[in-house]
């Protein structure tokens, strides 16, 4: 009797273990399948130093040379902008909902946040456009963008903020009160470093969810092939709109074809899957290194 | 690293003289970088940003051509967004862009040209002629590379009445071929297009018992049967990867992806696409445009032996008096050039020139945008 029980316990133990191991290696399937993808077809662009360092300026598709730069400072830019409106916005909501929120007005507050997070970015875009150029009759540029991108990116800071926030134990709080510490001296003090690196992590991944943002890109702003640095006037590039650009070109995928002088179909080299693989890759990898630097960060902070 | 690229750029054309008017501009040299382009031919630059947006068809030449006048001018910038006619002429009359590019003139009917002369602060916008684009009836399928078509073939296929490759009048049309039992998908464009449009003038001109829907750059009323695909290279990559695929595709993205296209029939002969035979089309077309607009009338039920018919003529679509006197020197310069000496790069991307007749007209019209 009780072996059979035990023996039952076990292949049920072993079936879950093979099952759950087993979802967990399907999961990794496609991920570790697009990373390796786009690293192999990308890594011989970004490794050169002219990628980091040029922009696409007079580099048409058949021509070789031309970099990433100034797709690179357009999302920099495009991002930074929305994340110095969404941060402090964000954690000062997700400290609200928490620390202070009763009643109605809280409730509001967090169903409002619930229905911006199931707004799609290109709704988002619209509500920018309608507003600011429609209505206002203003230009296209790229602070439009970081301003969709803020509805975009301020649920996700919220959400998890407060996420962080919930799991700093009550002892803590209570302790601090106990010493006559005041309430907004606690959550300053106490609280929020506690949950700083959580915090961060949460920031991180609404900038990771932002920067390779796509909608917003082709409404609010043209697209540049040289350097604009000017957030507030002109096309600019970003990493997104420079893989949906190099995408016109991109052909089926097979050999690229053109004409020589007499109208003959000549083979050529066709340098636009490089430069998307190339920018996809490059944008993975700066969302991979910012959110490794600010684990960092967040570690240090702790100890 | 900017400051020095544009030093040395400065020091390798200066000694030209200076005939623009905005600061900062130089002016002179042939442009010699760029292999396509053989003529000699004196380039205006002046410095500062254009933005300009709108045709697919034109994207290749017109990046050929900013590449090449950039190149030259180090201290211009010009943006060109591939995004359709209709939003070209769109964000151009919404003040968005400083040109548009465009596969149809402004149309007066649906008022565009009344919002574009509003946009151009009371003065009226100009349809440039700019470059002739080939349309392709560009197909795929195994073991056929060569295929005659009528209008009426092109028609019938389109809106669904031939359904089959091997259908006996498709046969009978092409009668060396062997045409297989596979079925005939077509693929047209999705959006605002203005090769979509091109291509139902013509099978409106040239079949007019087959076809019958008004022509516009809007697909939705125009009868096909088949997919819509999004931008030229979408249906390219369309018909490159379904056997059986067949679609109407501006001539420079079948080139790229090596795409089988159709040799047309008007009534005097099968005539294969090439830039000479595009360019005998365009140059039947007659101005209709007043003044210094030159929009055209093309001439798609031409029988001219040796003329490909289904042509698109696209535009620059561009104000004869801009508000900023510095945008329309800018918009002068570049346009003068692309007339001129961007017209020798266009053979080698499937495009055919400018005939020399409306050439000069093109050149003359540049010159009095202020």
């Amino acid at each position: 009797m009780n072996a059979t029980l035990g023996a039952r316990r076990r292949a049920a133990d072993r079936t879950a273990t093979v099952l759950i191991t087993g979802c967990f290696l399907l999961g990794l399937v496609p991920l570790v399948w697009l990373l390796y993808t786009v690293a192999s077809k990308g890594w011989h662009m970004v490794v050169t130093s002219e990628w980091w360092l040029q922009s696409q300026r007079g580099v048409g598709f058949r021509d070789p040379g031309g970099g990433a730069l100034h797709a690179i400072v357009g999302t920099a830019e495009q991002v930074a902008l929305c994340a110095a409106i969404s941060v402090p916005v964000g954690l000062l909501v997700g400290v609200y909902l928490v620390e202070y929120g009763r009643g109605t007005f809280a409730r509001v507050t967090s169903f409002a946040v619930d229905v911006l997070t199931g707004i799609p970015s290109i709704v988002a875009a619209l509500f920018v456009y309608a507003v600011a150029i429609t209505t206002l009759g203003g230009q296209r540029a790229g602070w439009l963008v970081s301003l969709a991108l803020v509805v975009l990116m301020l649920p996700v800071i919220v959400r998890s903020t407060e996420e962080m926030l919930r799991l700093v134990p009550d002892e803590l709080r209570e302790a601090s009160y106990a010493l006559g510490v005041p309430k907004w001296k606690t959550v300053v003090k106490v609280v929020v470093p506690t949950a700083f690196s959580g915090l961060v992590t949460g920031v991180l991944l609404g900038v990771a969810r932002v920067a390779g943002e796509t909608a917003p890109l082709l409404i609010l702003v043209g697209y540049a092939s040289g350097m604009n640095t000017d957030l507030f006037a002109g096309f600019q590039a970003s990493l997104p709109g420079m893989i949906n650009d190099q995408f016109v070109n991109l052909g089926s995928g097979g050999q690229a074809y053109g004409l020589d002088a007499n109208g003959n179909r000549v083979p050529i080299h066709n340098f636009a899957p490089d430069r998307l693989w190339g920018a996809a890759l490059t944008l993975i990898v700066i969302v991979l290194v910012l959110n490794l630097v600010a684990r960092l960060a967040g570690r240090r902070a702790r100890t | 690293m900017m400051t020095g690229l544009l030093t040395v750029a400065a020091v390798a054309i200066a000694g030209c003289s200076s005939t623009s008017t905005t600061a900062g501009s130089n002016t002179g040299s042939p442009i010699t970088g760029g292999a396509k382009t053989s003529a000699a031919a004196e380039v205006n630059c002046s410095s500062g940003t254009l933005n300009a947006e709108g045709s697919t068809a034109q994207t290749n030449a017109i990046t050929q051509w900013i590449n090449d006048y950039t190149k030259h001018c180090t201290g211009a910038t010009i943006n060109y967004n591939p995004t359709g006619s209709g939003a070209g002429i769109k964000n151009f009359t919404a003040g968005q862009v400083d040109f548009a590019g465009s596969d149809s003139a402004l149309n007066p009917a649906k008022g565009e040209v009344a919002a574009a002369a509003q946009r151009c602060g009371g003065s009226p916008a100009l349809d440039l002629p700019m470059v002739t684009g080939p349309i392709a009836v560009a197909f795929k399928l195994q073991g056929v590379d060569k295929l005659t078509l009528t209008p009426d073939l092109v028609a019938k296929i389109f809106t669904g009445k031939i359904t089959s490759w091997d259908d006996p009048a498709l046969k009978a049309a092409n009668s060396g071929a062997h045409l297989p039992a596979t079925k005939i998908t077509v693929f047209f464009r999705s959006d605002s297009s203005g090769t979509t449009e091109n291509f139902e003038k013509y099978l409106k001109a040239a079949a007019p018992a087959d076809y019958t829907a008004t022509p516009a750059k809007d697909s939705s009323q125009s009868g096909f049967v088949g997919q819509g695909k999004a931008k030229s290279q979408g249906v390219a990559q369309a018909i490159g990867s379904t056997q059986g695929g067949i679609g109407y595709v501006e001539y420079s993205f079948a080139v790229q992806d090596n795409l089988s296209v159709a040799a047309i029939d008007n009534g005097s002969g099968p005539v294969e696409l090439s830039k000479n035979s595009a360019s005998a089309a365009a140059a039947a077309a007659t101005v209709v445009g007043t003044g210094n607009d030159l929009s055209l009338n093309l001439d798609y039920a031409t029988k001219a032996p040796g003329a490909y018919p289904i042509i698109l003529v696209t535009y620059e679509i561009a104000c004869s008096t801009y508000t900023d006197p510095a945008v329309a020197t800018r918009v002068k310069d570049f346009l003068a050039y692309a007339a001129t000496g961007g017209q020798a790069a266009l053979a080698g991307l499937g495009y055919a020139p400018l005939p020399a007749s409306l050439q000069g007209k093109v050149l003359a019209s540049i010159n009095t945008i202020h």
